[in-house]
């Protein structure tokens, strides 16, 4: 007992350390080894002690944690991500039909946090590379720095910064500049880094096998002088995820965005492919440029229907391995302006198989899809900014290929083939244009 | 003095009545490998302390810790250590899980008796856990497929193998999974082609533990880290053990408790 007792002491002064220093596992286990060797203690005793202390580090440091540090840094949690690009544009530029290749090294950095105020509130905050200029389309759809300008240092901006009240399991509001966009399958009408402002009431319910949801949300897309009125867009998005059996699954989709005090005025972030002039207001004489001719009022229905294991049986009859991919699934979503009697209808479709999550070496996934948008089926500021930069009007494919690398870490190549159908971004008509990107991601 | 011994029985029996006449309880949860260990020293624990009552079960060292955290357990057997997300909750549960080392075990690799395979390397055991080599052929054995035994994940024997046997690589898709080492140990004695894993207490003459690295699963290459997959076995409680729970773990602790860890064919640290 009396030896038991002197040999913990020892092992708890260098567990605390002479001088506060950090405790290294390998400190304790040459010790022990030690007293193995010369009888003081036996093999089994040195397991045991040795063990049970690294426990209790561990323990403590979990505990140590918590207990010295405020409620709401205890609540909060930070991630981030990074990717570095390669950027390849091609296509025709020019009247002249010149091609042309722009080479991009682009950066791009997201750093957010979520923190709980009580047990009904979070707050989440990010910050992230991009640009304030919001007269380019970029502002809103990208947080994307090029390498240029003469090594000049990138911007850091707010990315978003909102609040949730989740009063039940089942309803939540959510304001500010959030991280949230409804639901669809592509991002073929909304690009992925817009982070929209305003407001959003999301109402669920589980029955049976179906997870049904409910998203209400007003945002601000514009606001003015007290003259006249912001221009908003109202939408309510209703689904259900369903699970048809172990293996199957299907997400569904009917959302409606009325795109109010749109119509006869200019929105910043838009790439011009609107429908424009001529506009008059009605008993003037003057035409309006640069104003939207039309409003919008976008129906969308959306489905995706995924599998797993879709080849397990023929993979294990054969024995080969590779045909035994994760998941598999099919998509499709499909746009239509009410408030046009023509060219105001699009959609998109493709499919997507490999593994479910790309987390470890050797991970992969393939995606492909291919979308139409007639050039007054969504409005312009909203568009995924890879496709033709942003533009309604166009037609084309998108593939991409991810790898995983390691544990957060994956590569990704993109390759977009699109062409201009019905809009204004080029006087070349139908120029078709190619990006080819290449990137390293990585999430911590 | 006659007076007085009465009115002292009097005041015994009334004490004696005072006191709630209930037995102890304590559960007892988790690993599946722990399970033996645990079950026969309960056994023998409540037969010499009939006022004690300990019940034990399995589900997995997962089950046993999440368990302890919810405090629907008062010890949680794991054949692996907690987990630093699992010590996370626990915290935000007010909850201090502690460990008590009770015994070693080794982590066999066994295949059926009638493979003439005798040893495996740590990469060979890899491969065939992870699909790159899927014949015994290719390991110097029979021209038979290998038939690939696992655990399932809330298994600690899963976490401790994947970790120290595959450098955390994943198990091929295939691979027959089982809820307890018994059921490995069962299906693997039945299918020629199989290769499993078991805790040292689940070898039997049904099957056949086959050398890792050069070196036999014994007390000896396990106290002393040469068997390459070996691991200690804990019970975790909340805080230092007290009550029931403590008498419970000094008794498997105890000569007469390290004894029958070793009768189960574990690795007694004594």
């Amino acid at each position: 007992m009396k030896k038991l007792v002197t040999i913990l002491l020892l092992i708890g002064f260098i567990a605390v350390g002479a001088g506060n220093r950090p405790v290294y596992a390998g400190e304790i286990d040459l010790l022990l080894q030690k007293l193995v060797e010369k009888g003081v203690l036996t093999a089994g005793e040195a397991q045991q002690i040795g063990t049970e202390t690294k426990e209790q580090i561990k323990a403590e440091i979990a505990q140590g944690k918590y207990s010295s540090l405020p409620e709401w840094v205890q609540n909060m949690k930070m991630k981030g991500d990074f990717r570095v690009r390669y950027q390849l544009d091609h296509g025709k530029t020019s009247d002249a039909g010149v091609t042309s290749d722009r080479n991009r090294g682009r950066v791009r950095l997201r750093l957010g946090w979520d923190t709980k105020v009580n047990d009904k509130i979070m707050v989440g905050a990010g910050i992230a590379t991009g640009t304030t200029d919001y007269t380019s389309y970029d502002a809103a759809r990208s947080n994307n720095q090029s390498f240029e300008k003469g090594l000049a240092k990138k911007a850091l901006v707010l990315d978003y910064a909102y609040a949730k009240y989740s009063p039940f399991a089942w309803a939540s509001l959510m304001g500010g500049k959030m991280k949230y966009l409804p639901w669809r399958p592509t991002d073929v009408m909304i690009d992925n880094d817009i982070t929209p402002e305003g407001a959003v009431l999301q109402l669920s319910k589980k029955l049976g096998k179906a997870n049904l949801f409910l998203d209400n949300m007003a945002f601000v897309l514009t606001e003015t002088e007290p003259t006249t009125h912001n221009a908003m867009v109202y939408g309510i998005q209703g689904g259900a995820d369903y699970a048809l059996t172990d293996n199957l699954s299907l997400k569904s989709a009917l959302s409606y965005y009325d795109f109010s005090n749109v119509k006869g005025r200019a929105l910043d972030g838009s790439t011009g492919t609107n429908t424009r002039d001529p506009y008059q207001v009605p008993g003037s004489t003057a035409a309006k440029s640069g104003l939207y001719k039309y409003g919008y009022k976008i129906v969308t229905p959306a489905v995706e229907l995924g599998i797993k294991n879709p080849l397990k049986a023929i993979a294990n009859a054969t024995g080969l391995s590779m045909l035994d991919i994760e998941k598999l699934s099919f998509f499709g979503e499909y746009y239509d302006n009410l408030a046009v009697h023509a060219k105001g209808t699009g959609f998109a479709g493709g499919f997507g198989f490999g593994n479910e999550k790309i987390d470890a070496w050797g991970k992969w996934q393939v995606q492909y899809v291919y979308s139409m948008t007639e050039k007054d089926s969504i409005l312009d500021i909203l568009p995924d900014s890879d496709r033709y930069v942003g533009t309604t009007g166009i037609r084309g494919h998108k593939g991409s290929f991810q790898w995983g690398l390691g544990k957060n870490t994956w590569l990704q190549c993109a390759l977009f083939r699109f062409e201009n159908i019905n809009n204004s971004y080029s006087t070349f008509r139908r120029a078709p244009t190619t990006v080819m990107q290449v990137d390293w991601n990585m999430k911590f | 003095m006659r007076v007085f011994g009465k009115i002292l029985l009097l005041a015994l029996l009334m004490c004696s009545l005072a006191v709630p006449c209930h037995a102890e309880k304590i559960v007892a949860e988790g690993s599946t490998t722990v399970l033996p260990i645990a079950q026969k020293a309960a056994e023998v624990f409540m037969n010499s302390n009939p006022g004690a009552e300990i019940s034990v079960r399995g589900g997995g060292s997962g089950v046993g810790i999440a368990s302890l955290i919810d405090g629907t357990c008062d010890i949680a057997d794991s054949s692996r250590s907690i987990k630093d997300a699992e010590l996370d909750k626990a915290v935000t549960n007010g909850r201090a899980p502690k460990a008590s080392v009770i015994a070693m075990d080794g982590i066999c690799v066994i295949v059926h008796p009638s493979n003439n395979i005798n040893a495996l390397s740590k990469k060979q055991i890899k491969e065939v856990y992870t699909g790159a080599v899927s014949n015994w052929k290719q390991l110097g054995g029979p021209d038979e497929k290998i038939v690939v035994v696992s655990r399932d994940s809330s298994s600690g024997t899963f976490e401790a193998f994947g970790t120290l046997a595959l450098d955390g690589a994943k198990v091929r898709p295939d691979a027959l999974l089982q809820a307890s080492n018994q059921a490995v140990a069962s299906t693997v004695s039945r299918t020629p082609g199989g290769i499993g894993y078991v805790g040292l207490g689940y070898v039997s003459s049904v099957v056949k533990a086959v050398d890792v690295d050069g070196v036999k699963a014994s007390k000896q290459t396990v106290l002393s880290n040469q068997y390459p997959i070996g691991r200690p076995l804990f019970m975790y409680t909340n805080g230092a053990p007290k009550g029931l729970a403590k008498q419970f773990i000094d008794y498997i602790l105890s000569p007469e408790g390290q004894k029958l860890v070793e009768d189960e064919g574990f690795v007694g640290l004594k």
